[in-house]
């Protein structure tokens, strides 16, 4: 017991430590990438023989399927490769014995399964759970927009309704950037940014791990390991699920869909800032996405993004208009931009972000 | 039988000739009318299909007076050839369109026949039958996504009004 808390001890000064020189970005990454794919292949290496499970699906048109899979490597999603193509890009979240399992992770004991959708009679799961993807998806494009130089360094997010028209994400951006506002191109370019990982189309990978595991995987960030410890200590199994998205690795707080490809309308609405926190400035962006498979109207989509970018909870009215400081005091905040914009932004200030290739209209005119 | 500018000034003539005669119109329809008692939904040529829903909205009607009534039993035993169908047309298609004032029949187009004339086709049924539907049915659900984005905006812009007044 003594040495299990020493070690856990020099473990959290170790981890203080790392956090006080903060590595660059990229190193981060692909640490925290490595552990993810370490425990990964740990993890399928329990299975090593081939064992047959019984899977019974269930749904309209389904009844009395039964699948005989892999225990430990058959996810709800092969189940659904064996039924139809339009089981496979419609269903968003499985439900196995009436809990809920993300479609990626494998299966481990003969079940029944029920392959969720967004058009379902009741689709409050599917919903809530796509409203927690699309907000890690804001996370992984304003942790990736950003230049190297800054440090960007997210928060949880904050449990949002879908009633209340938008998701959100906190994030505490690098001291440097205090007196940074975002303006209506830069959010162009941070939708642009969602868009192009929407395109590609990537899985949200699960992993259910152990929060020493978890810890390691964000030793680099001090509030992420507090963050490790509230989510295991609410987890009844005192375990934690992380997700892997492309190379982002991230800690949710809810099961997340399948794929980035099932959204298809996307935008960050706005970016507002919160006030002093014990991390530093916070700030909140929100943003507003609807699947593939609901697509709204233009005129209703965009009443829906006007009321998208107004501020959550009792300062709703004073957020409404965010106000836009004049052009000459924009700094440009991506790395790389387009040729010409790159020469209007340098002449007006210094670029943070990465890629500047969304504001052009507006640039030019 | 469609009142259009045509049918008005045909001088009185607003039906179709069918058959080989008045006669022979009035039994090709009666035999028609008796299978959608029977059947509750068939398909038969568009013109018939027309013509004879006019009937069998009219043999409803007369169905609603009750079996009591002498006109309504005779038209009955007139338009069903076989007296089997006359207690269903007064036990369960009355009561069915108790509430209705009209419109118990649905008509819908489909594909001309290919094997003989090419001749436009309908389905003619009686509403409430126990067929699958003829059109999809359209799902309303108030817990869709956009549904329910939708919902919050509604309800905030009635806040919105409410706190102006």
């Amino acid at each position: 017991m003594a040495a299990r808390s020493v070690c856990r001890q020099l473990h959290r000064r170790l981890c203080s430590a790392a956090v006080a020189v903060r590595p660059p970005t990229a190193e981060v990454r692909s640490h925290r990438n490595a552990v993810f794919s370490r425990e990964q292949a740990r993890q399928r290496a329990l299975y090593p023989r081939v064992e047959k499970i019984e899977v019974a699906m269930q749904g309209p048109g389904l009844e009395g399927t039964l699948l005989i899979m892999n225990k430990g490597m058959s996810t709800p999603l092969s189940c659904a490769q064996h039924l139809t193509e339009y089981h496979v890009t419609n269903s968003a979240l499985a439900l196995v014995d009436g809990e809920l399992w993300p479609l990626l992770q494998p299966l481990t004991h003969s079940c029944s399964l029920t392959l969720l959708t967004f058009k379902d009679s009741d689709p409050t799961l599917v919903n809530k759970a796509y409203w927690h993807s699309c907000a890690a998806l804001l996370g992984q494009v304003l942790e990736t927009a950003f230049k190297d130089d800054f440090t960007v360094e997210l928060l949880s997010t904050p449990e949002v309704p879908v009633t209340s028209g938008a998701f959100c994400c906190d994030v505490v951006l690098d001291p440097q950037l205090d007196s940074w506002t975002p303006s209506e191109e830069s959010l162009r370019s941070l939708t642009r940014g969602a868009q192009q990982l929407i395109y590609q189309d990537l899985v949200w990978e699960p992993l259910e791990v152990t929060p020493s595991v978890a810890q390691e995987v964000f030793s680099h960030s001090r509030y992420k390991l507090e963050e490790v410890e509230q989510k295991a200590a609410q987890n009844p199994k005192g375990r934690v699920m992380i997700y892997r998205c492309g190379d982002h690795v991230l800690l949710s707080g809810g099961p997340l869909v399948a794929r980035t490809g099932l959204c298809f309308q996307y935008e960050v609405t706005a970016l507002h800032t919160l006030g002093q926190g014990s991390w530093g400035l916070q700030r909140r962006a929100q943003g507003l996405s609807l699947p593939l498979q609901l697509q709204a109207h233009h005129t209703v989509w965009s009443k829906l993004r006007q009321r998208a970018a107004k501020l959550f909870g009792k300062n709703r009215e004073d957020g409404v208009g965010c106000s836009q400081p004049p052009r000459e005091e924009q700094a440009a905040v991506f790395k790389s931009c387009h040729q010409r914009h790159r020469h209007l932004l340098e002449s007006k200030g210094r670029s943070i972000f990465k890629s500047l290739k969304v504001c052009s209209r507006r640039c030019v005119s | 039988m469609r009142l259009t500018l045509q049918m008005l000034i045909s001088h009185g003539r607003v039906a179709r000739r069918i058959g080989l005669g008045p006669h022979s119109r009035i039994n090709m329809l009666r035999n028609i009318l008796t299978g959608l008692v029977r059947h509750e939904r068939i398909e038969t040529t568009m013109a018939r299909a027309d013509e004879v829903r006019f009937y069998a909205e009219k043999l409803v009607d007369y169905a609603k007076r009750g079996d009591t009534d002498e006109k309504a039993m005779k038209m009955a035993s007139f338009w069903l050839t076989e007296k089997d169908l006359v207690p269903k047309l007064f036990k369960v298609l009355a009561p069915r369109f108790e509430t209705q004032s009209d419109g118990y029949t649905r008509m819908a187009r489909i594909p001309n026949r290919q094997n003989l004339d090419r001749a436009k086709m309908a389905v003619l049924e009686y509403k409430g039958n126990p067929f699958p539907p003829l059109y999809p049915v359209k799902k309303r659900n108030e817990l869709t996504l956009i549904n329910q984005l939708l919902k919050g905006y509604r309800e905030e812009k009635a806040q919105l009004l409410a706190a102006k007044d």
